[in-house]
């Protein structure tokens, strides 16, 4: 047994949390040494470092088998690092204390990305919200960045569905163990996040299952993982909160999207900007000023991008106001007609070529823009 | 002695000929009535007895033996009280037939008063194509009796009426039989004066209507589309869909006015041509709310509520009466709150809208109703109805959104051919807003596009072409094949996809009166959303 091989068994030991796995690994100063002292009886004389009859006779089980976690990552096709691995993301080390394990599956030079982003926000998004997501990672994927988020329904999904667009490479830290994915409905976007370069990450062995305490937990890393952490929408209890005061508390900065007093979806959002040194996020390339990103990593250059007006000019009269009047923001066909003065039936055709560019995309109610539209700056 | 009569049941919405026959014999005087008599009919002897006794007749005190035939079917209800008194008035000789066969249809009060029966239209035609030229209907029925062809219809408002016609000018004996003022009862008797005076019974003036009291359960009135502020895209996509005739879901918020939209479908359908008003005339004859007399000219609008059951959507219950989907035959069928009505009785849905009729399968055997309608629906995009607002977020768990579209099951999602997001109007648009045209001008574009559709299929509608007919109604010239090609590729369409876009881009040419499809009808067509790929805010 390697002292590997323990370590990835003792922490993956259910009932085992950081507390009683850095505790038993300081008094023992290894984890196959804390295998053998715990099944051959030892006691723990602080008290915070207890454990209970059942967690005693898993960590006895896995002295005994200590091969059956590395099996079942075998199994499913992950990966593992632990902060013994020289590639241990170094930006995990600044959370106290650090995962023990990371199961991971997809690319694991992810991690190490020179430039990762952590794009966070609420569960249920305003549709401005979603799209506003979605414009920020394309511009971080421009800007050559890795776009870390937590594959949650809303702000998480629609961050990492743009990256995964805009032919970027993302990271989905997941609340549960990696026999249980995230979201149903984000089986699909969980595959392609792997097909593309990115990848998916727990801390949690492959099937623990996800509970109401493992998700704020994970937001720890997903802020650590990130230089920077944005919150795109955030409500006055909004989890996207707990990782913005992770990330603060991890000498990582913060930007916020504000929005106006009152509005009770970015309440969250506003209270960081007043309570906390989180910055507001003004506009893209605001952002992108603000986060150093003005200039590439070197040996990256610009994609054959298509300006905002050049792509404009490509488009017929109708189109063009219809794209317009999208680029300030998701509107539904009825505002369309009204704020474009254009009869309904050829509003109606101009979204059909729109859609057929693959330039606005219809969600619930509403057209939003997408593809070269949605890199194009606020105003 | 026997007397012979003849009337009608309906059974679907045809009538069928039954034979009433009266034997009075000597012996205990008790009445039976054979022939697979329902409950209303075996009470009908104590009508009868009330009415004869009533009307200035005497009741025989003998062994009165009614037989209906044929014997195996089932007959129900009381139109057949008038055959069956006259029978006995004849059979016990109180009157002379004058020859010539009279058929007889009416229920009658215990003060001898006829009164109106549902289905005496098609029961009527039975009767004339069966060589009865002379039928005796309840007055309030003439109107429709009299729709018939070639029939002679008396409109009788008592039974000494009825007596009177069938005795013919020989044999009155009931013109001199004496009244007995003292056994009339006094309402009855009062509503029957006044009807004998030449007044519709139904006019006669109630208690409650003199002192002004509101008619509760009448229909709220129609809505002008001038009425309605804002929603350009949505009426733009009503008017389509009315010209068309092609099925239309609306989606929005509360308070968004799907079903403001919907009371104005009445105002903005053309009227019924010659065939159709006399299908509907029979429609609703058979379902006993024809309320006026002649043919019925206005298109049907149907709105049941969202607790509708199984029975009263599609027909059947246990005397088989036509469903709503019946009644909206050639016209509107409009389910408000769509996702709150029960599963099954939605999916009862798909075989009218696909067939246009509805089957339904007895021990007895089936009966099958016309049922070729439009359906309008309206619902909320989720339970709480705030999914995809731009500005307010839903309160809905996650998935429940999806979970709640879904309850409308996909099969009768295609069958839906346009889906129209309805946004909530911002309070102070619907101060300001100008006035949109009123249905007037809408229903004028409706009823030429419509023209324009029947010319080329006659009593078809776009919505109702068969998908090679829908091709060749198109005219695509080759540079549109090549656009339909790429917006079926790239919005990943199935043939019935393709189909509804040609259809809908047909009618939107209709509409500006275009006789080939121009590409601007195709791309306005398919930028009209397809309700079977359904809002999913998943990502």
């Amino acid at each position: 047994m390697t002292e590997r091989d323990a370590w990835l068994a003792l922490a993956s030991v259910s009932g085992v949390g950081e507390t009683i796995f850095w505790g038993l690994i300081a008094a023992h100063g290894g984890a196959t040494e804390a295998l053998r002292a715990v099944a051959s009886g030892w006691k723990p004389r602080d008290d915070e470092l207890r454990i209970v009859r059942q967690t005693r006779a898993a960590i006895v089980e896995a002295f005994r088998d200590p091969g059956t976690v590395a099996q079942r990552v075998g199994s499913l096709g992950l990966w593992t690092l632990t902060p013994l691995d020289r590639g241990y993301p170094p930006r995990l080390r600044v959370v106290d204390p650090p995962p023990a394990v990371i199961f991971g599956r997809g690319d694991i030079d992810c991690l190490t990305a020179e430039r990762t982003i952590a794009v966070v926000g609420t569960r249920r998004p305003t549709l401005i919200g979603r799209q506003m997501a979605a414009r920020i990672s394309t511009r971080l994927v421009e800007a050559g960045a890795v776009v870390v988020s937590g594959l949650a329904i809303g702000v998480d999904g629609a961050a990492h569905a743009a990256t995964v667009a805009a032919g970027g490479r993302t990271v989905a830290v997941i609340g549960g163990g990696h026999a249980h994915p995230g979201p149903r409905a984000h089986r699909g976007l969980g595959r392609s996040i792997v097909d593309t370069g990115g990848a998916i990450i727990s801390e949690l062995a492959p099937d623990t299952l996800p509970t109401r305490g493992t998700f704020p937990r994970r937001n720890r890393i997903i802020s650590a993982l990130g230089d920077t952490t944005i919150v795109v929408e955030a409500p006055g209890r909004s989890g996207a909160l707990i990782t913005a005061r992770h990330a603060l508390e991890q000498g990582r900065s913060v930007l916020a999207v504000p929005g106006r007093p009152g509005d009770p979806s970015v309440a969250g959002c506003l209270a960081l900007l007043r309570d906390t040194p989180a910055r507001p996020l003004t506009g893209l390339d605001e952002m992108i000023v603000d986060l150093g990103y003005d200039t590439l990593p070197e040996g990256e250059t610009v994609s054959g991008r298509l300006s905002l007006a050049a792509a404009l000019g490509l488009l017929g009269t109708a189109e063009r106001a219809v794209a317009e009047r999208l680029v300030k923001g998701p509107a539904g066909a009825d505002a369309l007609v009204s704020e474009t003065g254009l009869t309904p039936p050829v509003v109606s055709g101009a979204i059909t070529l729109l859609m057929l560019r693959g330039w606005i995309a219809a969600m619930g109610p509403a057209y939003l823009a997408t593809g070269p539209l949605l890199a194009a700056d606020l105003r | 002695m026997l007397a012979t009569l003849v009337t009608a049941v309906i059974s679907g919405l045809r009538g069928e000929l039954v034979r009433v026959e009266v034997d009075v014999a000597p012996g205990l005087p008790v009445c039976h009535i054979v022939g697979l008599p329902d409950a209303a009919l075996s009470e009908a002897r104590e009508r009868v007895r009330g009415a004869i006794r009533n009307s200035g007749f005497e009741y025989p005190l003998s062994r009165i033996t009614v037989n209906l035939a044929p014997a195996d079917q089932r007959k129900r209800g009381a139109a057949y009280d008038l055959a069956i008194a006259v029978g006995i008035l004849v059979a016990s000789g109180q009157i002379r037939t004058s020859g010539g066969a009279w058929a007889l249809l009416g229920e009658l009060s215990l003060g001898g008063a006829v009164r109106p029966v549902p289905g005496v239209l098609p029961m009527v035609a039975t009767l004339a194509r069966a060589g009865y030229g002379r039928v005796v209907v309840p007055a309030a029925n003439v109107g429709e009796a009299c729709l018939v062809t070639g029939v002679e219809a008396a409109g009788v408002d008592g039974l000494d009426d009825a007596a009177r016609l069938v005795a013919g000018p020989r044999g009155r004996r009931a013109a001199q039989a004496e009244r007995r003022p003292d056994l009339a009862v006094s309402g009855d008797g009062r509503t029957r004066t006044a009807a004998m005076h030449g007044s519709d019974t139904r006019a006669a003036p109630t208690a409650a209507a003199s002192r002004g009291l509101p008619d509760l359960g009448a229909a709220s009135d129609r809505v002008d589309l001038s009425d309605i502020r804002g929603q350009a895209h949505a009426r733009w996509a009503l008017e389509v869909a009315l010209a068309g005739s092609h099925n239309l879901l609306l989606v929005g918020p509360p308070g968004a006015g799907k079903t403001l939209l919907a009371r104005t479908i009445p105002g903005l359908l053309p009227p019924l041509d010659d065939d159709e008003a006399l299908e509907v005339t029979v429609i609703e004859s058979v379902s006993g709310r024809l309320m006026r007399s002649g043919l019925r000219r206005d298109r049907p609008f149907r709105a049941p509520h969202h607790t509708a059951s199984y029975a009263a959507l599609v027909g059947g219950g246990p005397h088989l009466s036509p469903g709503e989907v019946t009644q909206a035959h050639r016209g509107v069928l409009f389910l408000d709150e769509l996702a709150e009505f029960d599963r099954n009785v939605l999916d009862a849905l798909r075989q009218p809208l696909e067939d246009g009729t509805v089957e339904l399968a007895r021990a007895r055997g089936s009966i099958r109703y016309p049922a070729r309608l439009q359906l309008v629906a309206a619902m909320n995009p989720c339970r709480c109805g705030w999914h995809g607002d731009l500005q307010r977020a839903c309160r809905c768990g996650d998935g429940e959104a999806d979970r709640y579209v879904r309850r409308v099951s996909g099969p009768l999602m295609d069958r839906l051919d346009l889906r129209v997001e309805m946004p909530r109007v911002p309070p102070s648009d619907l101060v300001g807003a100008a006035r949109g045209e009123s249905s007037a001008v809408v229903a004028g574009r409706i009823a030429v596009a419509r023209g324009h559709a029947l010319r080329r299929a006659p009593h078809r509608p776009n919505a109702h072409l068969p998908g090679a007919a829908v091709v060749s109604a198109c005219r695509l010239k080759r540079s549109q094949e090549g656009l339909m090609r790429d917006l079926a590729s790239a919005g990943g369409m199935t043939a019935r996809g393709v189909h509804r876009v040609l259809r809908v881009a047909r009618t939107i040419a209709d509409l500006g009166d275009r006789e080939g499809v121009a590409d601007e009808d195709l791309l306005a067509a398919a930028g009209l959303r397809d309700p079977a790929a359904l809002p999913s805010l998943a990502a």
